[in-house]
Order: structure tokens, then C-alpha cells, then sequence
């Protein structure tokens, strides 16, 4: 399994480096994006100054974003693309199984993500003077959230795998996850609350925003509620990225695109 | 991998691991109601050890999808399949012995290195990865592509690409190859390769599959042939068998320098002899041939020799049996509405004593004239 990791991570490291131009875009756009946000906030509501925690929960929740975006869209792109480009049969050809190759596939690509969003982040941080807590702890609710995210991403993968077609539909999450990860569902009461905790990704996203934003202690209770909420969606991602790879056998449309 | 749905045939037998695959009664059906239609309809192929099987048939006949269901890659309705004795539907690790080039398809990543595949899917197929880079450098000098090895697949030629391909499903030392249309889109220098390459891959011990329009391409590579039309195997013989099957040896074909007058030509069409120019077409009435007595024998070798003393002196440019090749085999196969039969001689029926016309048929234009 190791050698399969530092053999997926040189793949795709290589791939990467052939188009140079494609990394170096890629930070741009991230960073470019993230400027344009916080100057139309500016605008809406003065000076940097009086944006206090709220700045740096755009920081975080803009970071994570585009974190969870790409682990969401990563699975199923890289299924279209070789089922078009070829490959994705000889992929599902390995005695390690398809499910082994994508998630091992899946953290190696993240891995190589990180990367690129601590370039981001750091612009971020240097252009818009704010400051950020990174307490150790912080990798637990990380954990939660790529767990859950990674869950969401096989979902998206299977459907990419039985429907090929599912560009349109990634483009619709990016919003849903827009509007899930800026609104702050950690202050939300009773029932509200009850269904934030439920609902992929979210409990996560408000413990990251207290450590990192607001400077709190981790709630050893609220992120037994991530694991749970991590744990079921990878679970519920991996029944139904086998189910899917069942059905394509089944309908002879594997490789088809 | 949960297999419950798939279906639950007869085990492995002893003697099925002493098969580099083995498959029997295939089935897979497409679409969904009055749409549905039965793409594979029982097909059961086997093969030893360095053995290489032609699998042949018309466009739509059933070829990629049953070698898809071989690689598990497609599952059956019906029937099961066993590469060295293993499952690959339901124990993964069957695939280890499994290497495949398909159809179509351009099987590599464009934008790495032929060393850089070989060595990435020498690690997929489950190979150390110091082991993976060391094969695929042994390959690449086998395959003679060593002086590419650091230029991306993508800027490469379709052939050299083709022998990558053929290196990356050989990376693993797989005990069965499974190719489709190897050599379909090469031009005739890299189609020659290719063909080499293959025969060194039996010789060395691996059993291949080999589906192809190429006929040619079959009957020079294969030591068996499956011809697959509508679905079911038509016919499933030693190569030369069956080309001996559809060949009439009692008919003989001559060839002439100069011309031949009148008078040849009468005393040629007596005998039965058809003429085409300085080429002499003979064969013995089908009726009184297939009775093959000894005594008809004698009398049908006098008269080739009597039409050697009728064009006695002319020079002799050629004589020959007139022998079928496997496209002759093949057309009859496909083309034919008889029910199926593939062990059995129901296609024991010679050609007619003329060739399949070769070359292309009439224009329009010249068919008005």
C-alpha cells in the first residue's frame, strides 16, 4: 500500500509538473478569488480593522472551501477524465481493487493539495495582515472534515461512475458548500442545530472556525459529533462507490464515456 | 468486493489451473425490456500456456464485451471464468495474472514517460516498486525503446506508443495477455513489430487472446482460432485446420507466360479447366470429388497432367493448390445462416473452386457500362 501511495503522489506530482503553467495558475486564480472576496466585504463594511473574528472566519471558512471543493470534485473528475482519456479501465484492471486505488489516490492528491492551499493560505495571511491561530489540536476536526468530505467525494464518484455526465451537478455543490460553509451553523439553537450536526461536513466546519477564528478550546464533545458525522458519510461514500462500481460492470459501461 | 448478485456456476475444477484461462457458457444481455438483446450467448474459450487464440467476428458480435467480462471488467449473467484457476469477479488477486491492451483505447498516461507508466502501473498491478522500475527497464530495452524513455507517451509515435502498451500489461509477468486489436491504426513497419513482439510473449510461456479485423495479422499469429458471429462461437479449430477445412487441395491454379490460343483454351475448358488470361483455374466437379475415391483420384491427377502437355511448351510462371486462407474461412463463417456447430464439420463444405474475389468490387459507374 505504501509503494501504491508514493506511486500515486509521483503520478500525479509528475502530471502536474509536465503543465507548470497549470500549478502557478492555479494559485493565482485561488488567491485572486479570495482577494476579490475580501475586498467587496471591505467595501460593504469599511476598514479591515473592524472586521475583527469576522475576517478571520472568511479566511478559514474561503481555505476550507476550496479544500473541500477540491476533495469533492477530485474522485469524480479523475473518473471522467480516464474514462475519456482511456485509462480507467486498466485502473480497475488492479488486484488492488478500484475502492483501494481511489482512496489511495484520493490521500495522495490531497496531500499534494495541502500543499498548494499553504501557499494560499500564506498570500492570504501576508496580503490581508491577518493573523491566525494553529493550534495542534486543529488536526482532529481537519481529520473529521477531510473524513466527511471524502465520503461526499466518492458519492459524487459513483455518480460519475454509473452517469458519466456529472459536471453540471459538481458545479451545483460548490454553491450548496458556499452557503454551508459561511453560514455559521455553530450558533444555531435546538432543532436547527440537531440537523447542522447531521447534515456532511458542518460540525467540522464550526470546530475549525472556533479554534482557528475565535481562539476557543476544542470541545471534546462537539468533535465526538465530527467523527461520528466523518465517519458515516466516508462509510455511506464507500457502500455506495462499490455499489456503483457493481452496476457499471453490470451495464458493460465502465469505460464508456 | 461483494459478488452476491453474480452468478454461483460449478467451482473450479483440478484441471482448470493447468489452463491459463478458462471460460465457459458466458452470457451477458444489454438494455431493458423489448430492447434487450443478448450481446454473449454462451461462449466458453480456454487456453494453455503459450498459446495464442485469434478471437474473431463481424463488428458487434460479442469480441470486447467477452473479453471484458474475461477481465473483469464486465460481469456475466451466466457462466464463469477462471484465469489460472482464480476467479477474477471475486478474488481480485486473479487479475495478477491478467495483462490487457483494449481496444480504442489508449491505455497509457499521455503526460508521464514510458518509463514513468511502466513503472506506475507495475505498482497497480501489485509489484514492488524498485521491481516495477527494473522491468519496465528490461522492457524498454526489449521493446527497443530505450532512447525514449524520458520523452512523454503523448509525443510519441501511434506504434511506439502501441509497444508501450504492450510492455505496460507485460509489466507484471502476467500468465494470460488479452488484446484488442493490436495492431488496428499501425502502419505496415510497426504492425510487423508488433507481430514479432507477440510471438516472442507466447514463446516465453504467456497464453494470449487476440481479437483483430486484421485476418492476416490471426492467421500468421495464431495457433487457434474462435470465430464469434451474433453473439455464439461458429467455429473453434486449430488455425491451419480450419483453413484446411474451407481449401479444396484437388484444385489447382497454373500460371502461364505468353498467350494462349484458341486451341489451348478448347482443349483446356474440355478437361473442366476455367481461364482468367495466362492464369488456369482447375478443379474437379464438386459432385464427383467429394466421393474421394482412389479410383477418381488417379483420373483428376490425369488431367493435370494432360493440361500440362496441352500448354506444353509456354514457360510456367507458377503451380499451385488452390488453398484458402483464413479470410475465406472467415466470410464463410460469418456470412453463413446455418445453425451453430463449432466442433462439429458442419463447415466442411468446400469453397467453390474460384477464390473469394480479393479485390474491390465494381464502381457504379463501371457496373452501368
Amino acid at each position: 500500500m505504501i509503494d501504491l501511495f508514493i506511486g500515486e503522489l509521483k503520478r500525479t506530482w509528475l502530471q502536474t509538473l509536465r503543465y507548470p503553467t497549470e500549478v502557478i495558475g492555479g494559485i493565482v486564480i485561488l488567491t485572486a478569488v479570495f482577494y476579490g472576496i475580501f475586498f467587496s466585504t471591505q467595501y460593504m463594511a469599511g476598514s479591515a480593522n473592524a472586521f475583527g473574528d469576522r475576517l478571520d472566519s472568511l479566511v478559514v471558512g474561503y481555505v476550507t472551501w476550496t479544500l473541500v471543493l477540491y476533495i469533492l470534485n477530485d474522485t469524480a473528475t479523475s473518473l471522467q477524465l480516464e474514462s475519456q482519456t482511456g485509462t480507467l479501465e486498466q485502473v480497475f484492471l488492479s488486484p488492488f481493487g478500484a475502492f483501494k486505488v481511489f482512496l489511495v489516490r484520493a490521500v495522495a492528491n490531497l496531500t499534494l493539495r495541502m500543499l498548494l492551499i499553504l501557499v494560499v493560505l500564506g498570500l492570504i495571511l501576508w496580503i490581508t495582515g491577518s493573523q491566525l491561530s494553529f493550534p495542534s489540536l486543529l488536526l482532529l476536526p481537519l481529520l473529521t472534515l477531510i473524513l466527511a468530505a471524502s465520503g461526499l467525494a466518492f458519492l459524487a464518484g459513483s455518480l460519475a461512475l454509473v452517469f458519466k455526465r456529472v459536471q453540471q451537478l459538481l458545479g451545483l455543490f460548490q454553491f450548496v458548500l458556499l452557503f454551508l460553509l459561511a453560514t455559521p451553523t455553530e450558533e444555531w439553537t435546538g432543532t436547527a442545530r440537531t440537523v447542522a450536526h447531521m447534515l456532511p461536513i458542518l460540525p467540522s466546519i464550526g470546530l475549525l472556525r472556533g479554534l482557528m477564528a475565535r481562539g476557543e478550546t476544542l470541545d471534546w464533545g462537539l468533535w465526538a459529533i465530527a467523527l461520528a458525522n466523518g465517519l458515516i458519510y466516508f462509510a455511506i461514500g464507500i457502500i455506495v462507490f462499490r455499489w456503483a462500481e457493481r452496476k457499471a460492470k453490470r451495464q458493460g459501461t465502465l469505460g464508456g464515456y | 468486493m461483494t459478488t452476491d448478485s453474480l452468478p454461483t456456476d460449478s467451482l473450479p475444477t483440478k484441471a482448470s489451473a493447468a489452463f491459463a484461462l478458462e471460460s465457459k457458457d458466458l452470457r451477458k444481455f444489454y438494455g431493458r425490456g423489448k430492447r434487450q438483446f443478448e450481446a454473449v450467448r454462451g461462449v466458453s474459450l480456454s487456453l494453455y500456456p503459450g498459446e495464442v487464440l485469434a478471437f474473431l467476428g463481424p463488428n458487434g458480435a460479442g469480441k470486447t464485451t467477452t473479453i471484458k467480462m474475461i477481465a473483469g471488467l464486465i460481469y456475466p449473467d451466466a457462466g464463469w471464468v477462471r484465469i489460472a484457476g482464480k476467479d477474477p469477479h471475486r478474488q481480485p488477486d486473479a487479475l495478477r495474472g491478467v495483462g490487457a491492451v483494449l481496444e480504442g483505447n489508449r491505455n497509457l498516461y499521455w503526460r508521464l514517460t514510458p518509463l514513468e507508466n511502466l513503472e506506475y502501473f507495475g505498482v497497480l498491478r501489485k509489484l514492488p516498486r524498485r521491481m516495477a522500475r527494473q522491468r519496465g527497464l528490461e522492457l524498454l530495452e526489449r521493446f527497443e525503446l530505450v532512447d525514449k524513455q524520458k520523452e512523454p507517451v503523448r509525443k510519441l509515435s501511434r506504434g511506439m506508443q502501441q509497444k508501450i502498451a504492450i510492455a505496460v500489461a507485460l509489466i507484471h509477468e502476467p500468465k494470460l495477455l488479452l488484446l484488442d486489436e493490436p495492431t488496428l491504426g499501425l502502419d505496415v513497419e510497426a504492425g510487423e513489430t508488433v507481430k514479432t513482439l507477440i510471438r516472442q510473449v507466447a514463446d516465453s510461456g504467456c497464453a494470449i487472446l487476440l481479437t483483430t479485423h486484421q485476418l492476416n495479422v490471426a492467421e500468421e499469429l495464431s495457433d487457434r482460432v474462435a470465430v464469434i458471429r451474433r453473439g455464439e462461437i461458429v467455429a473453434e479449430k486449430p488455425t491451419q485446420e480450419l483453413i484446411q477445412q474451407f481449401s479444396d487441395r484437388s484444385a489447382y491454379r497454373i500460371e502461364v507466360a505468353g498467350t494462349l490460343d484458341v486451341s489451348r483454351k478448347l482443349a483446356l475448358e474440355k478437361l473442366g479447366a476455367r481461364i482468367n488470361n495466362q492464369v488456369i483455374h482447375y478443379a474437379p466437379p464438386a459432385a464427383k470429388h467429394q466421393k474421394g475415391s482412389a479410383q477418381l483420384t488417379s483420373r483428376h491427377s490425369a488431367n493435370i497432367y494432360q493440361i500440362f502437355s496441352i500448354l506444353d511448351p509456354l514457360p510456367l510462371v507458377d503451380v499451385r493448390q488452390d488453398k484458402a486462407d483464413l479470410t475465406d474461412a472467415f466470410l464463410r463463417l460469418v456470412q453463413s445462416d446455418s445453425p451453430v456447430d463449432p466442433k462439429g464439420d458442419r463447415t466442411t463444405t468446400p469453397l467453390p473452386t474460384a477464390p473469394l474475389p480479393t479485390a474491390p468490387s465494381p464502381t457504379a459507374s463501371e457496373t452501368q457500362q
